[in-house]
């Protein structure tokens, strides 16, 4: 009789595929994984707790390094969260301009999700192809806000700066483009059969499990509950537009990868109805008093962001700076599934699983 | 197997295409005039009112006033005024703030030193800092 | 002319030149690894929207795989304290012979051949397979985890596709009636073997580039599941020894291919002006290019798929190769 041992394994925090500095312990037997413990807390770096002793307008700075794919619904959820306390009504043009860049954002960000992913199994190219389009996008935001990555663009009662000239326009240009090159990523990729070898059947979960877990976004839409915030409790003027909520059912990598897909399709069909819409002109600041002191109170506001329900929790005293200020923070939600998905895989589908779930450390981490 | 095919053409139709890199520390990156960059700061336009300091969410900004040296005027001049930009994020919140436009932003992000304490820029160094400033500052 | 420097006396200007031959050889193969990943980056490059490398030595970056190994030459030799010291210097070693031993019977022209063996397409198979000892070594040795499973991952397919690898070129061998790689081009006079044994030549490549351990069957050094494999603790010129018996199997490989498949030196019709080695060197650039083409656009398969593939469909595909060409040869023997 052979006598097999059981190995454990360090995935990360310095391993290429985790994302970051994620830390998984897993123990394994031959390729097969028995156990699997995730060690977070690498990236910690305070952001609640610093929150406190800062004004709120110090606080949007913050928020664009937590998920610092998709700083733009970051920065909205704060904003977003201030403004419900302190009833604050926003311009209409600052409302659309939200939008856009939330939505150029979203696409941005599952850009890099997919060219990662494939990445993960093995792809080299469509990274490169992604980030042909992130870069068109992270230029087009550049030029709104000034910021590449870290955009610090909305403030309380609206946003920092109006669309320059022809910004809009070269919005416009782009959402035909960004769907020929969709339909170049479905050749490239959607079917390929080694690819889809790899991602079917993948870490899959029901629509029990995954709401067992709280998970959200695509994580939760891939087994097939229509559940999009953006639809189901509008905010923002999302009501406006006519988009779908994209699910599969199968709840699996594959679904969820066809969710993200998808999902750049309708912010695509999203933003092409908000240029449409687009104020001509109007002011882009509401009417903030000088000093932003939130009435003493709490409140939780939650929106999409592309990783899921991002949520943002404010107790106030009636100060300038929060008591309290807690984020939602999707990807630590979405993170808790893994190790009852990884149990019984191997190695190889060990990635496929953690990138399918798409995490940002920066996030998680908090 | 047709998938595959596909997969391939697609490569190969892209191998001819126009390349998208930048040719970067040969040529400048192109960068819009929002971009925020290192600051530049105008001694002469400082009121010293404090209100970078105070809103910066890093505290990077130290400043201190002096009485201005002619007495008939009121009000204070600036005397030194440090950025530390070993901890500066470039949130653009202090040019923000300014009422006399005395900081703001330029399009220069290289800020690559050989040691941490040629991070930490002086008025002098600020004020020097006069190519590609921005030209829009207020929103 | 090799040939007859064999049978000839055995004097010392004969093996002067000889030796001088192999010494060509032997520079002709590390300029094409050099060249090779220059090309691999440069075709990846482009297929990726970017110019590759292009600072050193020009705009082509002619130099840059010279500066590479430059810089692979002087950096410390690293070996981890916890590792098996013997085995961890042997390894490379173990790894790399065989790639420079292969070369020895490939027909490159007519006349450009050191070894003109009766088995060689055998000789090819059996000794590319030594290289695995040396990966399993390595993985060994290193005394990490994802090397030894990189190394794991390495035996398991050198085990799964060197049978269909074998298996896809017996039809070769059959209507041939030789393993000698000579007489394979010669009987390719009247159409390349591509055309009379398609199958084989699809089960052949798809075995070869999993024998090569390049995309889609590189598990054995998986960046992003084994963060490198079973080289992950190699540095230096002991790493770069890994990846010249890398490229110089694909050098070799390539060489193969052309030689069984593409008719080795054999103009097209009507192109016999054109010298035989001009000929060699186009085809064994399109198998080349190939190669890199297909790094560039597919994933990686995972590894019980790929065992899967290989026991389940290419090897029964390769059987019945065997027999459709058994059948074939009876059957135009018949006419």
């Amino acid at each position: 009789m052979i006598r097999t041992e059981e190995m454990l394994l360090n995935v990360g925090p310095q391993h290429p595929s985790t994302h970051g500095v994620f830390r998984l312990v897993i123990k394994i037997d031959g390729e097969m994984i028995i156990d699997a413990k995730p060690v977070i807390g690498y990236l910690h770096r305070g952001t609640e707790k610093i929150a406190e002793n800062l004004q709120y307008t110090q606080i949007i700075p913050y928020t664009d390094r937590l998920d610092y794919l998709a700083a733009m619904t970051n920065n909205y959820v704060l904003c977003h969260a201030v403004e419900t306390m302190m009833e604050l009504d926003i311009p209409e043009r600052a409302e659309y301009l939200r939008i856009i860049t939330m939505e150029l954002g979203r696409i941005a960000s599952h850009l890099v999700w997919w060219g990662t992913y494939l990445l993960d199994l093995g792809a080299t190219s469509p990274f490169l192809y992604a980030f042909r389009e992130r870069e068109m996008i992270i230029n087009l935001l550049n030029e709104i806000s000034g910021g590449r990555l870290t955009f610090n663009y909305m403030r309380v009662g609206g946003v920092k700066w109006d669309a320059p000239d022809g910004w809009i326009e070269k919005v416009k240009a782009f959402i035909p483009y960004m769907r020929e090159q969709l339909a170049g990523y479905g050749d490239l990729v959607t079917g390929n059969e080694i690819f889809l070898n790899r991602v079917k059947g993948i870490g899959q979960y029901t629509k029990e499990e995954a709401m067992d877990y709280s998970l959200s976004g695509a994580n939760l839409r891939c087994t097939g509950l229509a559940w999009d915030l953006r639809k189901s409790e509008p905010y923002s003027i999302y009501d406006r537009f006519s988009f779908e909520i994209c699910t599969a059912d199968t709840g699996d990598a594959w679904g969820r990868y066809q969710v993200r897909i998808q999902e750049i399709e309708q912010s695509l069909r999203i933003l092409e109805q908000a240029v449409e819409q687009f104020p001509e002109t109007g002011e882009v600041m509401g009417k903030v008093p000088k000093v932003i002191k939130p009435p003493k109170g709490e409140a939780f506001v939650r929106i999409e962001s592309p990783r899921g329900e991002i949520g943002c929790y404010i107790a106030s005293e009636g100060k300038k700076e929060p008591y309290r200020l807690k984020f939602r923070r999707p990807s630590f939600y979405n993170l808790q599934i893994l190790p009852k998905l990884l149990v019984g895989q191997n190695m190889a589908n060990l990635i496929a699983i953690l990138g399918a779930i798409d995490i940002v450390l920066g996030e998680v981490d908090g | 197997m047709f998938g595959l095919a596909k997969g391939l053409k697609y490569t190969l139709k892209n191998m001819t295409r126009k390349k998208l890199t930048y040719d970067y520390p040969n040529e400048p990156l192109p960068l819009p005039d929002r971009f925020r960059g290192i600051q530049k700061f105008y001694p002469e336009k400082c009121i010293v009112c404090n209100q970078c300091a105070n809103i910066c969410p890093t505290d990077c900004i130290t400043l201190t006033g002096k009485k201005h040296p002619d007495s008939s005027k009121r009000g204070k001049i600036i005397d030194t005024y440090d950025i530390n930009f070993e901890i500066c994020i470039l949130c653009d919140l202090c040019t923000e703030v300014c009422p006399t436009e005395a900081i703001i932003m330029t399009n220069q992000f290289e800020l690559a030193e050989y040691s941490r304490d040629e991070l930490f820029k002086d008025l002098v160094w600020l004020d020097e800092n006069d190519t590609q400033l921005r030209k829009e500052n207020k929103a | 002319m090799i040939e007859g420097l064999l049978t000839s006396e055995a004097t010392w200007l004969h093996f002067f030149i000889y030796f001088a031959l192999t010494v060509l050889l032997l520079f002709i193969v590390l300029g094409f690894v050099t060249y090779a990943i220059l090309a691999e980056r440069k075709v990846m490059g482009f297929m990726q929207l970017r110019h590759g490398p292009n600072q050193v030595g020009g705009r082509w970056g002619l130099l840059q795989t010279v500066a590479d190994v430059l810089k692979l030459l002087i950096k410390e030799d690293a070996i981890p304290r916890a590792a098996d010291k013997p085995l961890f210097i042997l390894a490379p070693l173990i790894a790399f012979t065989p790639a420079f031993m292969v070369l020895a019977i490939i027909p490159f022209t007519d006349r450009f051949q050191f070894a003109d063996i009766g088995v060689g397409l055998l000789y090819y198979i059996a000794v590319s397979g030594i290289t695995t000892v040396g990966v399993v070594t390595a993985g060994w040795a290193s005394n990490n985890k994802y090397a030894l499973m990189g190394a794991m991952r390495a035996a398991a397919q050198m085990i799964s596709y060197e049978i269909p690898l074998v298996m896809s070129v017996i039809g070769v061998i059959l209507l041939t009636g030789s393993m000698n790689l000579n007489d394979i081009v010669l009987a390719q006079e009247n159409g390349w073997y591509i055309l009379w044994q398609p199958i084989a030549f699809i089960v052949f490549f798809i075995a070869a580039v999993a024998e090569l351990n390049r995309v889609p069957f590189d598990l054995a050094e998986a960046e992003s599941e084994l963060v490198a494999g079973y080289f992950v603790e190699y540095t230096g010129f002991r790493w770069a020894f890994f990846m010249l018996a890398e490229y110089v199997y694909m050098f070799a490989m390539s060489a193969l291919i052309t030689v069984v498949f593409l008719g080795g030196w054999l103009p097209l019709p009507y192109l016999g002006f054109i010298p035989g080695a001009v000929w060699f060197a186009l085809k064994f650039m399109v198998v080349i290019f190939l190669l890199i083409w297909f790094r560039v656009t597919f994933p990686r398969i995972r590894a019980d798929q790929l065992m899967e593939f290989g026991w389940k469909v290419l090897l029964p595909v390769a059987i019945a190769n065997i027999f459709l060409t058994a059948l074939l040869k009876e059957w135009i023997n018949l006419f």
